[in-house]
């Protein structure tokens, strides 16, 4: 057996905080390595490390059985290793073959010549994706193809060991079957893979072993056919894991909360009905492309060109106006944490209570001492730290983060609707649990919750409600026991859908 | 292969370290650096600790200052700054004198608060509500102010009638210039607002994340509006007082100010990309850009290099922040 990469006894600490401790495993030819452990695990730092962009306190790495000390990426890059992060990193105005060789140390000033053209043709050949035009720009492709062209640009540059960093996070599931033949495709030809997901679906569909961190230690090493997958969450969590998605109780109070009628977002979504219960989940699955993303932006009065009846607690709710939707307890909890949901600069204080500074305002006065304490409480009930509350909420883990934007849907006085577009994206097991949990809570108090997925697994496990959509229309609804994964699979699937 | 780590390999990888927070303290301390130095040279300065120089330094850096506090305000919201709040120093000194000539002292100020907020107001509800850029926006309304006041003021300098402006005006509280108690009530006011208001709770938001702000139900047209009215409202103090303090109003007034208020705003510490900062913390910017002005005429030297020193000024801190950002 071949050893590509080794890792020994590697540690890193930031101040007050041990990000790696002591941690070694070593990588075969030809291997798929599933990296597994919740937000805080060590798997980022583990990534920084390998790549050269952040160097460890003690331990060395080997690539081929040569020990290196990785100064820069460019070295990394040099050695074989090729990393694709979960930000894509194209750019988006150029063409494939200029993001290809983008940043390359190889590559002279002029890259478009005959020879470097002809490695990013095979680079995409090896994908299946010969037929693809070198200078059509990226920003043209879907979000599937942009994640394939980050792989071919490290198959340009002939890399042997590629780390693949939550790459099916933002895919949907007809994507990721494509994604994962590929990368099987790649293990055939005697390429390693570090694959880091937080998607156990995953790990035991493609991966040949596992490698788990727990708060910054390496906790085991071993094949994915020796392990289960209760067993995987427990050596994750540190703890036994009995029950990912609570059931809710029956509840007796189900009159509608939210009735849409007919909403329209232009060539989006057409014609869409649906009925929003106290204390249930709705959820709307379907594809990226789908609209299902739309809908609830649209609820949530994010999109001016809007149009449909709503109607709120037997009130009409306009449509194309936060403020106003907001005003009728309708909140929105984004996909997109980094974009649209966070105040990177402000406190966790202050991103509590963003939504419900009426609280603490008398003509407009601020009474920091009536924020503090709802934000205290709020912190508690998300189980966010409450002494991290004047903590910068960027420097938060993205389970926290999240916790924050549930926080401030809380915060409302009275049970309203709450919209949410792909609450656990990027989030580990654990914080997931929580979500969950915040989530029954608010169903218990009455809220209405409307959520879109592209998990299937979390559509099954959470919704009592499920609408599937494709192409923007309505496919079917399903309700209570006849929820069923193949059904929803086979309706927002519908026609066969490829990436490319 | 055998496990093994030698201790030359660690000291190798110890000396390769550099991480973000190794930045961020490298610019707290550059900072602390250039403060102590430009202390030491100003302190150091033959004449600059005298009466008269004090008293000039405290008035020069109040008409700065004023369009400092207000510049911090549109720093905040995310739009970076403004090039036109010098010409508007400038058209509402005129618009004071005009009104103070016709209808008199406290109604000419009014009329000069009332113009110049409106007057940035108008570029804020552009730029909040179409999302205009901010930049362009201010270039363009600087070229129109100074446009419209060369075609109804051929002149050039419009002077106050006789006894128009009482003494008082002119006067010292407690042996301080007016001009600068103005100025500390103005930063006082402006804290008050970020920090104890709702509306600079969402002009906060607002800078910080645009979208975001909008996704949590923040009036986002409204906020950026506040701002630059406020923003008018602390610029057309500083016209106001120059119009008090020379009897009359050129547009001359005002020219480089949006320039130094944006160094004293960086020095201050806001953000330059929004969402954090502090009035207070642009007072201090303000003094010690005035500072190194007074320094360099007392030193001899040309207005010319009170440009140059405000431009070094910005790049450094600009190139500062970026640093201590780790981008």
């Amino acid at each position: 057996m071949q050893e590509v990469l080794s890792v020994w006894g590697v540690s890193k600490a930031y101040p007050g905080v041990t990000a790696l401790e002591d941690v070694s495993f070593s990588l075969r030819r030809g291997e798929i390595r599933a990296l597994c452990g919740e937000n805080g695990a060590g798997k980022s730092t583990l990534v920084e490390i390998l790549m050269g962009l952040v160097a460890p306190d003690r331990g060395s790495i080997a690539v081929n059985g040569q020990t290196q000390v990785m100064r820069s990426p460019q070295q990394a890059q040099g050695l074989g290793l090729g990393l694709v992060a979960q930000e894509l990193s194209l750019a988006p105005h150029l063409s494939i073959l200029d993001n290809i060789w983008l940043g390359s140390a190889e590559v002279p000033l002029l890259h478009r010549r005959a020879k470097f053209r002809l490695r990013a043709q095979q680079a995409l050949a090896t994908l299946g994706l010969a037929d693809w035009d070198l200078n059509r720009p990226v920003g043209s492709l879907t979000i599937a193809q942009r994640q394939l062209i980050e792989i071919a640009r490290l198959l340009a540059r002939d890399a042997r060991v590629l780390i693949l960093d939550e790459p099916t996070a933002t895919l949907s599931d007809a994507d990721i079957d494509r994604i994962l033949g590929i990368l099987r495709g790649l293990r055939a030809q005697g390429r390693s893979i570090i694959y880091v997901t937080h998607r156990l679906g995953e790990v035991f569909e493609l991966c040949d072993s596992v490698t788990v961190l727990r708060n910054g230690t390496h906790v085991t090493t071993g094949p994915v056919s020796e392990i289960t997958r209760a067993q995987l969450v427990e050596l994750m969590l540190g703890r036994s894991f009995n029950d990912m998605y609570p059931k809710a109780a029956a509840r007796a109070d189900r009159g509608a909360r939210m009735i849409v009628n007919d909403l329209r977002v232009s060539s989006a979504v057409h014609n869409f009905s649906m009925v929003a219960p106290r204390g249930c989940i709705v959820c709307i699955a379907g594809q990226i492309g789908s609209g299902a993303n739309m809908v609830t932006r649209a609820l949530a009065g994010l999109i001016p060109s809007a149009t449909g009846n709503v109607m709120v607690d037997g009130r009409p709710m306009r449509l194309g106006s936060v403020p106003h939707c907001v005003g009728r307890n309708v909140l929105f909890i984004p996909d997109d944490r980094a974009a649209e949901g966070l105040f990177p600069q402000l406190t966790v204080l202050d991103n509590l209570v963003a939504s419900r500074l009426d609280a603490g305002v008398r003509m407009g006065v601020l009474s920091w001492r009536e924020l503090r304490r709802i934000g205290g409480s709020l912190a508690q009930l998300v189980g966010v730290d409450r002494n991290r509350l004047t903590s910068q909420s960027i420097t938060l883990s993205g389970g926290n983060q999240q916790k924050l934007l549930f926080g401030r849907a809380l915060a409302s006085t009275q049970p309203g609707v709450l919209l949410m577009n792909e609450p656990t994206r990027g989030i580990d097991v654990g914080a997931r649990a929580e979500i969950y949990r915040i989530m029954q809570e608010l169903c218990e108090l009455g809220a209405a919750l409307v959520m879109t997925s592209s998990d299937l697994e979390e559509v099954v496990g959470i919704a009592d409600i499920v609408i599937t959509l494709y192409r923007g229309r309505v496919v079917a609804r399903y309700q209570g026991d006849d929820i069923a994964m193949a059904s929803i699979l086979a309706d927002i699937t519908h026609p066969m859908q490829s990436v490319a | 292969m055998t496990q093994y780590s030698t201790a030359g390999t660690d000291v190798a990888v110890r000396a390769g370290a550099r991480t973000r927070l190794d930045r961020a303290r490298l610019f707290v301390w550059l900072q602390t650096i250039g403060i102590v130095i430009l202390v030491a040279v100003i302190l150091a300065t033959p004449g600059f600790l005298s009466g008269p120089s004090i008293l000039a330094l405290l008035t020069t850096v109040s008409f700065i200052g004023c369009v400092a506090i207000g510049m911090t305000l549109i720093t905040i919201s995310g739009n970076i700054m403004s090039f036109a709040l010098g010409a508007t120093v400038g058209v509402t000194a005129m618009v004071f004198i005009l009104a103070a000539n016709w209808l008199g002292f406290g109604a000419g100020l009014l009329v000069g608060v009332i113009f110049g907020s409106l007057l940035t107001g108008l570029q804020g509800l552009l730029i909040g509500s179409v999302r205009a850029n901010p930049i362009i926006i201010s270039i363009a309304a600087l070229a129109l102010i100074y446009g419209v006041t060369q075609v109804f003021s051929e002149k050039g300098t419009i002077y106050a009638d006789q006894g128009t402006v009482p003494a008082l005006a002119k006067g010292k509280i407690a042996g301080v210039p007016i001009e600068f108690v103005v100025f500390l009530v103005s930063a006082v006011i402006a804290q008050f607002i970020l920090s104890a208001t709702r509306f600079g709770r969402n002009l906060f938001m607002v800078g910080s994340s645009f979208r975001a702000a909008e996704a949590v139900g923040v009036s986002t047209w409204r906020t950026i509006t506040g701002a630059y009215l406020w923003a008018g409202f602390f610029t057309s103090l500083a016209g106001i007082m120059l119009a008090i303090r020379y009897d009359s109003a050129n547009m001359d007034y005002g020219v480089a100010y949006d320039y130094d208020a944006i160094a004293a705003v960086l020095v201050g510490g806001t953000a330059i990309g929004g969402g954090s900062g502090s009035a207070l913390r642009t007072f201090a910017g303000a003094m010690v850009i005035a500072a190194v002005q007074v320094m360099l005429l007392l030193k001899g030297l040309r207005q010319e290099w009170q440009y140059l020193a405000a431009g070094l000024i910005v790049l450094a801190v600009i190139v500062l922040q970026a640093r201590g950002s780790g981008r």
